[in-house]
């Protein structure tokens, strides 16, 4: 069984549209942020911004063309718990993105395994 | 063999809490750190660092690695400087969105560049290029410490991935002495006759990958959700996909 095509694996599209691969997404609670910008410092793709002055400082997820690769470091950072990536991003053609299913927390299967152990 | 299909339902992988051991929760809690205070990391700790690497399983115990640590706030920013005109260079003849050689061409450059070193220009790290172009992107991020991994070409086997064992053992070791780390594959771009020479780097060493050390900007750790991945599992006769 062919995970990837012959012809798929030439073909490198541009990205650009959203058809062959899109990056990741991320969603903001406008209500839980307080606007501290650590998220918006951190990001490495610059896909979220700040904007707005005083109370009504809030980050933003750059709609046009953001450069998410939902590493989820923003999250991870985000004190208020405001911040949420709500897609991975994947690709078509060449970098095919396979045999994912979608996010989930670690996970910890208890069994009991460890002092099951002789 | 006989398939199954999806052996679990992804409805009943919800997570869980429970108790984790300190080796799965410094492996969950690590977060890839981009941001980076000034303070520098006193020198005992990138040792202990440097030891776990030293520890890390090898093909035929062949320990593959030399690591040369920079330490020296001029010499990282001379390589930062080398590696954003390197990615100026890529996005002046590739980046087709904003190339002065036009789309067409620029695309062109892409599409063949991109079949020629698939694994440097997957799509990730060609924005991560153009964004570095742009200075939208630091590729040390600012860390005082960074520590550049170069393999041993005789390795046993397959010597790359004994590099990333080493790694890995480095990175969690920081972590669990409260530093942030990020993996650096821009320093790909060093490879070129003066930083070889800087640093003393000729046959058989080559670089590899670099990791950056400091103490990280905010609390930058924390459980994050993660695509699940399609396992393939064979047992009793049967095939089933578990996730």
């Amino acid at each position: 069984m062919a995970y990837i095509s012959f012809m798929e694996r030439f073909r490198i599209p541009t990205y650009d549209d959203p058809a062959t691969g899109t990056t990741g997404r991320v969603e903001i609670d406008r209500e839980l942020c307080n606007g501290c910008g650590r998220c918006a410092a951190i990001c490495p793709g610059k896909a979220i911004y700040m904007a707005g002055k005083g109370t009504r400082r809030k980050a933003g997820f750059d709609q046009d063309f953001p450069q998410c690769m939902s590493c989820n470091d923003c999250a991870a950072i985000c004190e208020q718990g405001a911040i949420a990536v709500t897609e991975p991003y994947w690709f078509a053609y060449r970098f095919k993105t396979l045999d994912r299913g979608p996010f989930s927390a670690p996970r910890h299967f208890p069994g009991g395994t460890q002092d099951a152990r002789p | 063999m006989e398939e199954v299909a999806v052996a679990q339902s992804l409805a009943s992988v919800a997570p869980t809490a429970g108790e984790w051991t300190a080796v799965e929760e410094q492996v969950l809690r690590r977060r890839s750190v981009r941001k980076y205070k000034e303070r520098q990391v006193p020198e005992d700790l990138v040792r202990r660092v440097l030891e776990a690497g030293r520890f890390a399983p090898s093909a035929g115990n062949c320990q593959p690695w030399k690591f040369v640590v920079v330490r020296d706030r001029a010499i990282i920013d001379e390589m930062e400087h080398d590696i954003r005109l390197a990615c100026r260079l890529f996005a002046f003849l590739m980046d087709w969105r904003t190339s002065p050689i036009g789309r067409g061409p620029a695309l062109f450059m892409h599409k063949l560049n991109a079949t020629l070193l698939p694994n440097m220009l997957h799509p990730i790290p060609t924005g991560a290029v153009f964004a570095v172009a742009r200075g939208d992107l630091m590729a040390f991020h600012g860390a005082p410490t960074v520590i550049l991994l170069c393999e041993d070409v005789r390795g046993v086997s397959k010597p790359e991935v004994d590099l990333g064992c080493c790694g890995q053992n480095m990175v969690l070791t920081a972590h669990s002495l409260g530093l942030g780390t990020c993996w650096v594959g821009l320093v790909e771009l060093l490879k070129r006759p003066k930083w070889k020479k800087r640093f003393g780097i000729s046959y058989p060493y080559r670089f590899c990958e670099g990791i950056v050390l400091g103490y990280p900007f905010g609390e930058p750790d924390g459980m994050v959700p993660r695509e699940l991945q399609a396992i393939d599992w064979y047992e009793n006769g049967h095939k089933k996909i578990v996730y």
